[in-house]
């Protein structure tokens, strides 16, 4: 445990006369706290002798209680500082390596999963630093005045008080474990019966075409049930902590009463004593009440200790080691050579290869289409080329250098992907069409628009550029998506342009006129696009055929019809069969 | 079942769409601070549990009592009465005396040894009341709040599609999760102040039975204390907010950084992002540290509080007791009571912010509760006979779903028992609309449908959902294996049956290929499966289910080619011998339709066979020369 904690201290060093001023004065704080018994027991022991003057221990009181006050907030206040610019810290380094991570990562690790650790887990450490040093602090300081109080009123009652303070601190850790787990069992119960609900109510259409409501209504209320089960097993141990642990405590009031009686009965010990004794024992208890919480949240600290550095302990997963005689300007003439490519399973276990040995050389100009089935590694040749994955030394050289050897920046500057899934984030259409560089002049945006075919769609908007997309692009149709995407790559106008499949929600006619714009603005440099329609090859210098991860034809369209193979076929079935491909009939 | 008041089964069967607004079901409500009525319902849902829920209020009573006792006895029997041998005390003490006396005499023990036995069982006696009190307390509660959710979650599943269509799934969702939690927090924090509450006047009573002027004197901080809470709060409050926005908005960042990660690096945009992303967190901070210096000055200030009480008890009761009007035993009694008394307005601040939540999310369940809109069902429904032809007549069936845009208009049509009807027509021509109304999801007041003769009206809706297979676009997987997603719950579909169904619509293979065949479990959505094979499981649930009449809104999503050519086969299959009616997207489908119907503006355009349509100069034949033209044009 400590282990995993220790591990943050490269974190905490940072703040660590933050938090050692904080825990200077919550030993000071602690002082004070035991003057105002102290002053009490000299004020009762002055009125049971008689004496009605008790100006001195009363201003004594208020006096300690001023300074605590003041003393007692900078304390909080600082350690909740320092927790506070822990967790700061902690976030960016997360976010940074978060950033540089790719597909091996994210095959492991859900995205889900990145956002508990950053919102909880760092949320712990939080309240580690914020929260559990004052725990601790409070634990041994409180402990040890209030011990050092007693032993100065009295020894002989002070070890009599003592031998309940194991079980106090046994009792309350036993307990704030099986908190743990019945408040974990809780959270668990709590998502279980969202996630039933939100996928209910998603699907109710079909829930009640099919008539299931009474079927789906049971199920749910077996879920209600454990619910509330398992919110009654948390309710009985909190009340069960609420009735046990004052009553152990009592046992050391009753010592108190009882035998610090009896010495007052002989004269051993004052009245005001025996009060100051009952309010020390308190000061002295209280924390041991707390110790099993605490213990708990270092416990789960370090945990999450131990998942943050999982995480912040990886490298970039795409190393970038530039030659220095890499060329600043690519050209586009990209060859592969015996393309092999698998993927990590996230565990560092590869599987079978996608792609077993490509043999491609790209004229720097030249468009080239490639076809092929669902899986055929299509989309994996495409991600090698930019580095999403690393390609094997060797296999990708651009321009005559390795594609290893650029600058990882340079390379996907140059090298333009548009990848299959129109990923748009919450911003305006502006934003998003210019996601590389948002400096870009207005005459280029409208340019890339055009080429998407998309400035009707934006004129119709009222906010036209200015259009918040929501999140994901959910206010725009799925064409519309795919058009914005593809206009955020064309805007770049890279020397090396990949386009994935980008045209499958975009209807016939709009995408001829984005083929036929295309081919006017790429003269001269390299367009390599993945498709599934005959349609959008057809116009390809080349087109390339992949099955199984290797190329089975590679002609021009005349070329490909006449030998008769696979593509042949894909044309007949597609023309015959489907009229448009896989197009709806009307829009 | 019996609505008496309606007079003839004519307009019985015809109800009016109420027009709602459903933009409130949408809103913020912002109501009432304390809403009593609210609160009333809510306790209507504790009625069956209402004796235990007595039995806590009553236990929590007599653990007051014990709880008050515990200083009495400290205070009056062992420092007044047994250390001082006052007997002036004017505190009650409950016989507390007389009972240390008896109890010493009846044990011939030392009067101290009674008073610490007294002690040992008021204390053990306070903490199984109290456990007992809160037990009952959260088990009714629990309850309750376990009907309630089960009531609404029942109430919300059988609302019809037109309030699905209005309201966002989420809104609808949290009601069920986030608000009776809300409630759960509101009856936690009312008997928490229960708890607080009761011993205050308690103490209270005894207080002023001891000194009445001392006991005004402390009463007088209490309102400093309530102001001071109240500003606290309103300060926080807006504070709170501003993090937890922030806080989100932090999340969000991160969460869409990640999802579109790949983006970001095409686009070099690391170091950018990293920037923004620093942007955020330190506006989160701000508001962080914020709120904690005023938290920490908040929380220092009702912890002295007490002790600068207990300061002005001393210095107010030494001439007292010296005059010995007051005994040593009562001053200290009063510094014991202290936090008994100005506790329970800190916990009152701190419930007041779940208050008003609760408040806010209770309107929000009983706003859903009493959402009332449903689908019409029939007075006296006509029951289905166990063999249906599948022979549908639409009579002038109109529809709109808001007032003004009438969607499908006086349409009329007959659909041969057994025959396979395509449907096409552009975006909003009203297709999805009839094929939704044949499985009597909206209800139609203008025109009727026919189902073998029988007013569609006249048949329970839940009855004709199971002689009408629907499939709609969106395929819903629900969470389970294969063979329950093929089944649903159906006894009569063995395993044997759901496998059949499977190899007849060309699922059979993928699903065996599958990690554990039929058994595998699906995830929510059913992500673990592509988009075709998600439509073959689709078909094979239908099939198995064996209707009457199908009718299928087919899927438009991109699938590759051999795939595509699987799901065609199947539906050839599923179609055979079996009304069918079809919402058409490819061509395959409408050339093997037995006729096709052109849907334009919610009427007819054209119904024919394909080679009938082309044959005529119409939408149809434009449509599929559009088509056409598209894959053979040539540069």
């Amino acid at each position: 445990m400590f282990a995993k904690l220790w591990r943050l201290k490269a974190f905490a060093n940072a703040h660590r006369w933050l938090l050692y001023f904080g825990i200077f004065c919550f030993l000071l704080a602690r002082l004070f706290e035991a003057a105002v018994p102290y002053f009490m027991m000299i004020g009762i022991d002055r009125i049971n002798a008689g004496d009605a003057d008790v100006m001195m221990p009363v201003l004594g009181i208020l006096g300690a209680v001023v300074a605590r006050f003041v003393i007692v907030s900078t304390a909080r206040y600082s350690v909740r500082l320092a927790g506070l610019r822990i967790a700061f810290d902690l976030r960016q380094q997360f976010f940074a390596t978060l950033q540089t991570q790719g597909s091996t990562f994210f095959n492991r690790y859900g995205i889900g999963d990145m956002m508990t650790r950053a919102v909880a887990d760092i949320g712990l450490i939080q309240r580690l630093f914020s929260m559990g040093t004052i725990l601790a602090v409070i634990l041994i300081f409180a402990s040890l005045v209030g011990f050092g109080a007693m032993l100065s009123l009295s020894p002989e009652l002070t070890l009599l008080v003592l031998p309940p303070m194991p079980f106090v601190f046994g009792y309350a850790w036993y307990m704030s474990r099986e908190l743990g787990v019945t408040s974990h069992a809780v959270q668990e119960r709590m998502s279980q019966m969202s996630a039933q609900v939100q996928e209910n109510l998603a699907g109710i259409r079909t829930v009640q075409a099919m008539v299931q409501e009474d079927n789906e209504i049971a199920r749910f209320g077996g879920t209600n049930q454990c619910y509330a089960n398992a919110f009654y097993d948390q309710a009985r141990i909190n009340s069960l902590i609420a009735a046990v642990s004052p009553t152990l405590v009592a046992i050391c009031v009753i010592t108190i009463l009882g035998y610090g009686g009896s010495m007052v009965q002989r004269g051993d010990l004052t009245i005001g004593a025996l009060v100051a004794f009952l309010t020390y024992v308190n000061m002295v208890v209280q924390p041991f009440r707390v110790a099993g919480f605490i213990v708990n949240l270092f416990q789960r600290a370090a945990v999450a200790s131990a998942r943050l550095f999982e995480v912040l302990d990886r490298g970039p997963e795409i190393v970038d080691a530039p030659r220095a005689d890499a060329p600043s300007r690519i050209a586009g003439h990209i060859v592969l050579t015996n393309l092999r490519a698998s993927y990590a399973d996230g565990h560092g276990d590869h599987g079978p290869d996608v792609l077993r040995g490509i043999d491609l050389n790209i004229a720097a100009g030249e468009t080239l289409a490639i076809m092929g089935r669902v899986g055929a590694g299509k989309t994996t040749l495409l991600r090698q080329l930019v580095r999403l994955s690393n390609p094997p030394r060797g296999a990708v050289t651009i321009d005559g250098t390795d594609a290893l050897d650029y600058p990882l920046a340079q390379l996907r500057a140059q090298i333009a992907l548009v990848p299959q899934e129109a990923f748009l984030f919450a911003a305006t259409l502006r934003d998003n069409i210019t996601y590389d560089d948002p400096e870009r002049a207005l005459d280029a945006i409208w340019q890339a628009a055009d080429a998407a075919d998309l400035r009707s769609t934006i004129e119709s908007f009222p906010a036209a550029l200015d259009t918040e997309v929501g999140e994901r692009g959910v206010t725009l149709s799925g064409g519309q998506r795919q058009r914005t995407a593809l206009a955020r790559g064309l805007i770049r106008h890279a020397p090396v342009l990949l386009l994935d499949d980008c045209f499958s929600a975009v209807d016939t006619a709009t995408e001829e006129h984005i083929l036929r714009e295309l081919r006017a603005l790429r003269t001269g440099r390299t367009t390599i696009l993945v498709s599934h329609r005959v349609s959008t090859a057809r116009h390809a210098d080349r087109i390339a055929i992949i099955e199984d991860g290797q190329i089975k034809e590679l002609g021009s369209h005349e070329t490909l019809l006449a030998a008769g193979g696979t593509y042949a076929e894909l044309e007949r079935v597609q023309r015959e069969g489907e009229a448009g491909g896989d197009e709806a009939i009307p829009a | 079942m019996s609505e008496a008041k309606i007079d003839t089964p004519a307009t019985a069967e015809r109800p009016a769409l109420p027009q709602r607004d459903y933009a409130m079901f949408d809103a913020e409500l912002s109501g009432a601070v304390l809403n009593m009525g609210l609160l009333r319902r809510v306790l209507g849902w504790m009625r069956p549990y209402r004796i235990t829920f007595g039995i806590s209020a009553l236990l929590v009573l007599l653990w007051s009592s014990l709880h008050v006792m515990l200083p009495v006895i400290i205070s009056v029997v062992v420092i007044d009465h047994l250390l001082r041998g006052e007997t002036s005390s004017k505190a009650p003490d409950f016989g507390l005396v007389d009972l240390t006396e008896r109890l010493a005499d009846a044990l011939a023990v030392d009067p101290l040894v009674a008073a610490c036995l007294l002690y040992a069982a008021v204390q053990l006696l306070w903490a199984i009341v109290g456990h007992a009190h809160r037990q009952t307390l959260i088990s009714s509660v629990i309850n309750g709040l376990r009907d309630l959710r089960l009531d609404l979650f029942r109430h919300l599943e059988t609302r019809p599609s037109s309030f699905y269509d209005r309201v966002a799934v989420g809104r609808v969702m949290t009601r069920v999760t986030n608000d009776v939690e809300a409630l759960y927090e509101l009856l936690r924090g009312i008997g928490t102040l229960i708890g607080e509450f009761v011993p205050f006047f308690v103490a209270l009573f005894i207080m002023l039975s001891m000194d009445v002027p001392l006991t005004g004197y402390l009463l007088l901080a209490m309102p400093l204390m309530a102001c001071v809470t109240f500003f606290f709060r309103r300060a926080t409050r807006e504070l709170f907010r501003k993090v937890r926005m922030s806080l989100s908005s932090l999340n969000q960042y991160l969460q869409e950084n990640l999802a579109g990660l790949a983006v970001v690096q095409l686009s070099v945009r690391e170091a950018r992002n990293e920037e923004e992303y620093a942007a955020i967190n330190r506006e989160n901070r701000h508001w962080e540290t914020r709120s904690a210096r005023l938290e920490t000055l908040y929380g220092a200030f009702n912890d002295s509080l007490a002790s600068i009480a207990i300061g002005g008890i001393v210095w107010y009761c030494a001439p007292a007791v010296v005059s010995e009007t007051l005994s040593l035993g009562e001053m200290i009694l009063f510094t014991r009571f202290i936090d008994m008394l100005f506790h329970p307005i800190v916990a009152l601040g701190e419930q007041t912010n779940i208050l008003f939540r609760a408040m806010a999310s209770g309107e929000r369940i009983f706003q859903a509760l009493d959402w009332d809109e449903r689908i019409h069902e029939p007075a006296e429904p006509i029951d289905l006979p166990a063999r249906l032809e599948g022979r549908i007549d639409i009579r002038g069936l109109s529809f709109r779903y808001d007032v003004d845009v009438p969607v499908l208009r006086d349409l009329s049509l007959e659909i041969a028992a057994g025959e396979r009807l395509a449907i096409v027509g552009p975006t909003g021509s009203g297709k999805s609309t009839l094929i939704r109304l044949l499985g009597r999801f909206y209800d139609f007041p203008d025109g009727r449908i026919f189902l073998d003769g029988i007013d569609l009206n006249r048949i329970r809706s839940s009855d004709l959902r199971r002689r009408v297979g629907v499939v709609l676009q969106d395929f819903h997987i629900f969470s389970g294996s294969i063979y329950d997603n093929i089944a649903l719950g159906d006894e009569r579909i063995t395993r044997e049956r759901a496998e059949a169904a499977a190899r007849t619509v060309n699922a059979h293979a993928f699903i065996q290929a599958l990690p554990r065949g039929y058994d595998t479990e699906l995830s929510e959505r059913g992500q673990n499966l592509s988009q075709g094979q998600r439509q073959l499981l689709a078909f094979a649930r239908v099939l198995a289910a064996d209707p009457a009449i199908l009718v299928l809104d087919e899927a438009t999503a991109s699938i590759d080619t051999e795939t595509e050519l699987l799901i065609q086969d199947a539906l050839e299959k599923l179609t055979a011998g079996r009304t069918s009616i079809i919402i058409a997207h490819r061509l395959q489908t409408i050339q093997e339709a037995d006729r096709i119907l052109v849907l334009t503006d919610g009427k007819i355009a054209q119904l024919g066979t394909h080679a009938e349509l082309l044959a005529t100069d119409g939408v149809y034949r434009q449509l599929h020369e559009l088509q056409f033209q598209a894959t053979n044009e040539s540069p």
